[in-house]
């Protein structure tokens, strides 16, 4: 039987059509000549047929008898003949056009010159002019008073023409239901909450409402579709690891405003808050502008020269007097895969050490270890359009809606949808309220819930042997163990129903795909590494591995953190994740770099505080971390951090660290310079410079440059495009990888020589070969096992939406007029007991310090839990963190803190970082 | 049409849905306040805006609505009548002006003068009635005339013997379910609401998609003024119904039926519901009822004054919790419909023909009409007729025998009937004797049959009034989607009045262009079906309207 082609005939001509295709997106696809006019279609909203001027005519046969419908929402009929703008057609869209504007602000409709109105586009394509409009002044809106209550966002409903697209965005888009229709017919009016302003409303400021407007009666203080752009300059964001696309519209050199691109294959024309609008710090007042070095207690601006001889001769002293190992770099999620390669370069081939690590150490080096050991490689094992394919999602320790919104609110719209959603967390996180399972534990018993977990399944046979047999190692040894396992008294340790427990492990286990996500409260314990092991055990029992839809899906939280793992800022490891104790990684980078290099690892981070406590760490150059801020037990940073002989830290602001610094060194933001970001699915995309650094301030894989010259190793200028060439010659999985075939959406690795880049790995095999499932008892922390006594609350942190960790960059946005400090959540049960109410300034000690907080009462935590973020430096919340890391990989362990609370005695707050004025400027 | 919002809603089912609650704090004659609608937003796992956003839909659960004591019909037929201006002198004596509000059709067309008054429905112009009425001692009484044109009526039949007829039911819930679908298909019975679209295709569609959970809807929102057949079967067939839904649950695999009852007909509800405990207490309902695992239970849904909500796919998302906004079709409801899931949605009068058909074979059925439409129709009388009432007759006869040997013709001249709704057509006196009753006859005529209730156009009665009461009616009811609709109505009666009123003449141009506009570029049948009539009386009556117009 030979195939039926699908044909219909657009004005006559015959084309293809795909089954289930809308007559549309059919002319969109087929017919560029034809431009069929739509006002309530959008890219990324389902079809929904309110503005009808999208209209066509269909017959059965050619020039027949035609109905008319509406192109958006219906299917392309087999051997129809479709007309897109025949006499009755034009007349309709007129028709409807000109009643849109008899209830239109017509001085409005003209008023913007390029174009940037798609009411006024259609009405210049229908060539329809005010003076067409045949009916009677009549009822109207134009009176309508516009919101301008919120930070961010704006409405002036006077120019709305009810087409929904805004209400469609804040539902299919972002999943948050802020915006409603409200009434009926004519009066019909587009709503924020409850009939309340953008700012009452539980509006999280994501602009999808914004960027789908077609006249901009919704839209931001940044006016963001009106904009009439010299330019725009498609990047990738540098708030958290999820890389969205954003199009950056400029003016004469200034940032005006970010839309995100609908053909990004990341983000698919959405962004959050922070991606779209908290972009204003780039120009703030606050930036460095000039290199300081601080003479007698004082910072003086000097030039770049003088600050680079300075950093040179203190190095080249120390290495001469103290070793090479007397000096360490800490290298920055936020930079580029060049700037992070270029560093580690320098650290380890210039000054010749391996004490180069990042603040991965302090988010996912748990991650990047316990798959390491399990999979073989530290990385996702699928992409983010997984999310499409599942059967059931587990989200672990991890926050999305707030700390990934783009993938948050992709998996919100998936739970929404009924797909069958296990969130194990001891916050209520707004997932929560969508998921089938909540596990609700105690801080740092993950291990221990896994292993209920794992215990049902392979107690109810829900193990697929198959893939076991054929993939994995070491299960008869795992089964052993986790069959011996006592359910009461786990479940008395985490606290969990263990009956829940099993009904979750029941669901993961018998979904047909299942994937995984997990984030920092997952690897920021002293079990952290053996979490993420158990993690990976879970997929592989389940032979959840290698397909679309299953998986285990860390989500990375810096832009770049898997990207500075991967170029190899690392102590052990160099670029391309090879160990560099091992002779033959060593010889091979040897070569490569063309000197002499150590043979033993280096120092991870909380091993260089140490050793500059000591006094065998003398030098220390951090580029872009506030570790006083961000990392834990602050007392004991600061003191490593003043123990040293020569500090120096690159940033774009004053932080805390930098103020403790000998060396500041102004240095480009991500808006400014270009490289690869490489996102929490391995997808290597290409960040472009959107206007040039600030006068004064360089890009850091320059200044790298230029220090690694001066102290006489040649190295060429930054430039993304040579640096990507070396560092595809030395790391593997970037074999293929040229900065020109990026492209728009950039590739994910491993890309092989041929270019070709990898959605999902380990389909086959994995890297090491079979899969190691290994068994973790659960251990308690010593945190708890030695101070719980005397602090018997645990403290665990997390982070808010508006805010991006230290808050060095959204706290000089408006986000910092919609969250404006952080707070201590509390249950009623325990508030009531301690007498504190809401909004009041609470003291919270642990075995290292206090501090104020104001309490926010909820049930959102479990009685004996609280939870805070760090986001300001009034704060210093991390004064109450904690020495204890995890027992692999050394992350601290922020997320089990042994703490008291009681009222605090003086109602005012101890101010303990010193209070930047908080100027915005918009 | 929010897939969110169907799928959320599925969550909570149809035991105590969001919409039912709203209606429940509405009878205590207030709104909800901010908090309770942020409790129930939270309960709902929907945005505090969603509550609010449907909560503003609809007449009944608005303030001003709630700040009302009695409510007088304004439908078309109380209209045209005359009686309400009359009737509401009578009743300022026992209310204050603002405490008299309006519902739309409240289904006494037959007699006028029609109006509600704590959950009851009156007509009747009589003082002394009134007066009764409000001490508490009034009778609701109801009286029409019922007749059919058939020897063996299939929906006007007096309620059969208990005894045998659910012996019936039982016997035909152990049938070959293919076997059922196969005498619906041949009976050719297409669907009572409008649109006449066969019932047998659409069960066949619904069976045919694979699905754990489907849903039997039944359509009970009459809303078209001027038409009471659906409330006669609700009130007096109630048994017909429920045995056209259980069959249809049963044919495709659906195990709940849900029937959305317009507000406006309190006492439907009340039978409705002590026919659904019947036949719980004899078994006929809940699960395992024919012994071989088939469960079948009955939801009410109560509506709360909109018409919109008698086009299926709003009152499909009335049901959930939604704005009743129209959907796009596709997906159709038998593969998306309520929840998102399987459903088919049938009118009353075609549920309640299932009984009859199943009982003496499709063919039985297919050999009574004209073949293209066959069986019978219930038309609706007003009180302009000298009998008033509701008739079943059979598909095919000439109107002129309904209009003269059920009707008895008229009281006063009359010169046009507006037969089908207010989006039907205007058929001028003399065009009766070109029709018969079906949907070819009315369709080649230019007219629609639709509903077939029928509102009598007095002589007397301005007919640009009754084309400002058409675009009102459109424009008071719009769901607001579509932009045709939406606008249009409104730009449509203000031409008119401003013709009536100013020194101004409608644009011929104009008008024709805005009923174009509305007839083939609106959503739904709303704004689609409004020019209909419109283009009638443009037509027929051009004498007496071309004075308004340039």
């Amino acid at each position: 039987m030979s195939e039926q082609k699908n044909i219909a005939y657009i004005n006559d001509q015959p084309f293809e059509f795909e089954k289930g295709e809308m007559i549309l997106s059919f002319v969109r696809r087929m017919e560029q000549s034809v431009n069929v006019p739509t006002l309530c279609d959008a890219p990324n909203l389902k079809p929904f047929g309110s503005c009808r001027v999208c209209s066509v005519d269909v017959a059965l046969e050619k020039n027949g008898k035609a109905k008319t419908m509406a192109s958006c929402h219906t299917p392309v009929m087999a051997n129809s003949y479709i007309y897109t703008d025949n006499e009755r057609i034009t007349r309709l869209r007129k028709n409807i056009l000109e009643l849109v504007l008899t209830d239109y602000p017509l001085d409005r409709l003209y008023e913007s010159k390029a174009g940037k109105n798609e009411l006024q586009n259609v009405a210049n394509q229908l060539r329809i002019t005010p003076d067409d409009i045949r009916y009677p002044l009549g009822k109207n809106h134009l009176d309508r008073k516009p919101d301008t209550s919120h930070a961010y966002m704006r409405a002036d409903l006077s120019t709305c023409i009810n087409c929904y697209r805004c209400v469609r965005a804040c539902d299919e888009v972002q999943g948050e239901m802020v915006l409603t229709m409200s009434g009926r017919g004519f009066d019909s009016t587009i709503t924020m909450g409850m009939n309340e302003g953008f700012k009452e409303s539980d509006c999280v400021s994501c602009g999808a409402c914004s960027q789908a407007c077609p006249t901009s009666a919704i839209t931001d203080i940044f006016n963001s579709k009106q904009t009439v752009p010299d330019k725009v300059t498609r990047t990738v964001c540098t708030y958290c690891g999820v890389g969205c696309n954003l199009d950056v519209s400029t003016v004469d050199g200034e940032i005006k405003s970010i839309l995100a691109p609908y053909d990004a294959e990341v983000n698919q024309g959405h962004t959050c808050l922070k991606g779209r609008y908290a972009f204003k710090f780039y120009d703030h007042e606050d930036r460095l502008r000039s290199p300081l070095i601080k003479k007698n207690g004082e910072f003086e601006e000097v030039s770049w020269d003088e600050a680079y001889d300075y950093i040179v001769d203190k190095f080249t002293e120390i290495k001469s007097n103290n070793g090479a190992d007397a000096i360490a770099g800490i290298s920055c999620a936020r930079a580029t895969n060049e700037e992070n390669y270029l560093m580690q370069k320098f650290i380890r081939a210039v000054v010749g050490t391996n004490n180069i690590d990042g603040c991965a150490r302090v988010c996912h080096s748990p991650t990047a270890l316990g798959m390491q050991r399990t999979f073989g490689t530290g990385a996702a094992t699928n992409s983010i359009k997984d999310i499409q394919f599942t059967d059931c999602i587990m989200v672990i320790g991890a926050n999305p809606t707030d700390a990934h919104p783009v993938t948050g609110a992709k998996l919100k719209q998936k739970a929404m949808k009924g797909t069958p959603m296990i969130v194990i967390d001891p916050r209520k996180i707004e997932l929560t309220r969508y998921a089938t399972h909540h596990l609700q534990l105690r801080p740092g018993t993950n291990v221990a819930l896994l292993n209920m977990m794992m215990h049902y399944i392979v107690r109810e046979g829900l193990v697929d042997s198959d893939f076991v047999e054929q993939r994995t190692e070491g299960f008869e040894v795992f089964k052993e163990s986790i069959l011996k396992l006592n359910m009461d008294e786990l479940e008395s340790i985490t606290g969990v129903d263990k009956n829940l427990v099993r009904d979750a492990a029941i669901t993961y286990a018998t979904a047909k795909n299942a994937m995984s996500f997990h984030g920092l409260g997952v690897t920021e314990h002293f079990q952290g590494t053996f979490t993420v092991t158990l993690i990976a055990d879970l997929a592989m029992i389940t032979g959840n591995i290698g397909r679309p839809g299953v998986g285990v899906n860390p989500l990375r939280g810096q832009n770049n953190v898997q990207g500075m793992a991967d170029m190899g800022a690392q102590p052990h490891q160099g670029a391309g994740y090879l160990e560099v104790d091992d002779p033959k990684n060593h010889n091979l980078y040897q070569d490569f770099y063309g000197v002499d290099l150590p043979l033993h690892a280096g120092y991870k981070i909380p091993q260089m505080f140490d050793a500059a406590i000591e006094g065998k760490l003398k030098g220390l150059w951090i580029i872009g971390e506030d570790v006083v801020q961000t990392d834990p037990n602050t007392n004991h940073v600061k003191k490593a951090l003043s123990n040293l002989d020569i500090f120096i830290v690159s940033e774009l602001f004053m932080t805390e660290t930098a103020k403790m610094a000998d060396v500041v060194l102004p240095a480009a933001s991500f808006l400014e310079k270009s490289g690869t970001f490489t996102n929490g699915e391995r997808r290597i995309q290409r960040v472009n410079a959107v206007v040039d650094p600030l006068p004064g301030t360089r890009v850091d894989g320059q200044i790298i440059v230029d220090i690694m010259n001066r102290m006489g190793y040649k190295q060429p200028d930054y430039h993304p495009k040579t640096a990507l060439e070396e560092i595809s010659k030395i790391v593997p999985f970037f074999k293929g990888v040229k900065w020109d075939e990026l492209g728009d959406n950039g590739k994910q690795w491993p890309v092989l020589e041929d270019g070709k880049g990898t959605e999902i790995m380990h389909t086959e095999t994995f890297k090491i070969g079979k899969g190691q499932i290994q068994f973790h008892h659960f251990e308690e922390s010593s945190e708890i096992l030695e101070n719980s006594e005397s602090f018997p609350f645990i403290l665990t942190t997390n982070r808010e939406l508006e805010h991006y960790n230290c808050g060095a960059m959204t706290r000089r946005t408006p986000n910092v007029e919609i969250l404006t400090e952080d707070a201590l959540l509390i249950n009623t049960q325990d508030a009531e007991g301690k007498g504190i109410k809401d909004g009041d300034i609470v003291c919270v000690s642990s075995a290292r310090g206090k501090v104020d907080l104001k309490a926010r009462v909820t049930n959102e935590v479990k009685p004996g839990v609280l939870s805070t973020t760090f986001h300001f430096p009034e704060v210093l919340v991390n004064i109450l963190t904690s020495g204890v890391v995890d027992s692999e990989a050394m992350c601290p362990e922020y997320k089990v803190v042994a703490v008291d609370v009681r009222k605090a005695r003086k109602t005012g707050m101890r101010k303990l970082g010193k209070v930047e004025e908080r100027k915005v400027r918009v | 049409m929010s897939e969110n919002l169907s799928k959320l809603a599925y969550r909570k089912g149809l035991k105590n849905p969001l919409f039912e609650k709203l209606v429940t704090i509405s009878k205590e004659k207030r709104k909800p306040g901010a908090e309770e609608m942020r409790s129930l937003a939270k309960d709902f796992l929907v945005g505090n805006a969603n509550v609010h956003g449907a909560l503003s839909f609809y007449d009944f659960l608005s303030e001003e609505h709630q700040s009302k004591k009695v409510y007088m019909c304004n439908g078309s037929a109380c209209l045209v009548a005359g009686t309400q201006d009359a009737l509401k002198k009578k009743l300022t004596a026992h209310f204050k002006e603002e405490e008299i509000g309006h519902m739309c059709c409240l289904g006494r067309c037959h007699e006028n003068s029609a109006f509600h008054y704590e959950g009851k429905n009156y007509s009747g112009n009589n003082g002394l009635a009134i007066e009764k009425v409000i001490k508490g001692k009034g009778e609701n009484l109801d009286i029409y005339h019922v007749q059919s044109n058939l020897k063996d009526p299939i929906l006007t039949n007096p309620y059969p013997d208990e005894n045998s007829f659910f012996e019936f039911v039982r016997q035909c819930l152990t049938r070959d379910k293919d076997e059922l679908l196969e005498e619906i298909k041949k009976s050719n019975v297409r669907g009572r609401g409008g649109a006449g679209f066969p019932m047998g295709l659409k069960l066949e569609s619904c069976k045919n998609v694979p699905s754990d959970q489907k849903f039997v809807v039944c359509n009970a929102d009459e809303g078209d003024p001027g038409a009471y057949s659906d409330r006669y079967l609700l009130e007096k067939q109630p048994h017909l119904l429920l045995f056209g839904m259980l069959m249809a649950g049963y044919i495709i695999g659906s195990n709940r039926g849900v029937i959305y009852i317009r507000g406006e007909y309190p006492e439907s509800i009340t039978v409705i519901h002590e026919e659904i405990n019947k036949w719980e207490k004899i078994g006929l309902l809940g699960e395992n009822i024919n012994g071989n695992g088939f469960d079948f239970r009955f939801k009410i849904i109560e509506g709360a004054g909109a018409y919109i909500c008698g086009e299926e796919t709003a009152l499909l998302s009335s049901i959930e919790g939604q704005r009743p906004e129209v959907r796009v079709r596709p997906p159709y409801p038998t593969q998306e419909g309520l929840f998102n899931l399987p459903t088919v949605v049938n009118n009353v009068e075609t549920s309640a023909t299932l009984y009859y058909i199943l009982k003496n074979g499709g063919a039985k059925y297919a050999s009574l009409g004209t073949g293209k439409s066959t069986g019978s129709k219930l038309v609706c009388l007003d009180s302009l007729f000298n009998n008033p009432g509701m008739y079943e007759i059979e598909m095919g006869t000439p109107l002129s025998e309904v209009v003269n040997d059920f009707g008895k013709g008229f009281k006063e001249k009359v010169k046009a009937i507006h037969v089908g709704g207010p989006l039907g057509g205007i058929v001028p006196v003399e065009k009766i004797d070109d029709l018969t009753l079906d949907f070819e006859s009315f369709a080649s005529n230019g007219f629609l049959l639709g509903h077939a209730g029928v509102v009598s156009i007095p002589e007397d009665f301005p007919m640009i009034k009754y084309l400002e009461h058409l675009f009102e009616f459109t424009a008071v009811e719009s769901c607001g989607k579509c932009f045709p609709c939406s606008i249009g109505s409104v730009r449509g009666k203000e031409l008119i009045q401003k013709a009536q009123n100013e020194d101004f003449k409608i644009d011929r141009q104009l008008m024709d262009d805005l009923l174009e506009t509305l007839e083939i570029g609106s959503l739904c049948a709303l704004g689609g079906g409004l020019p209909l009539g419109i283009k009638n009386a443009l037509k027929y009556f051009d004498k007496e309207l071309k004075t308004y117009f340039a």
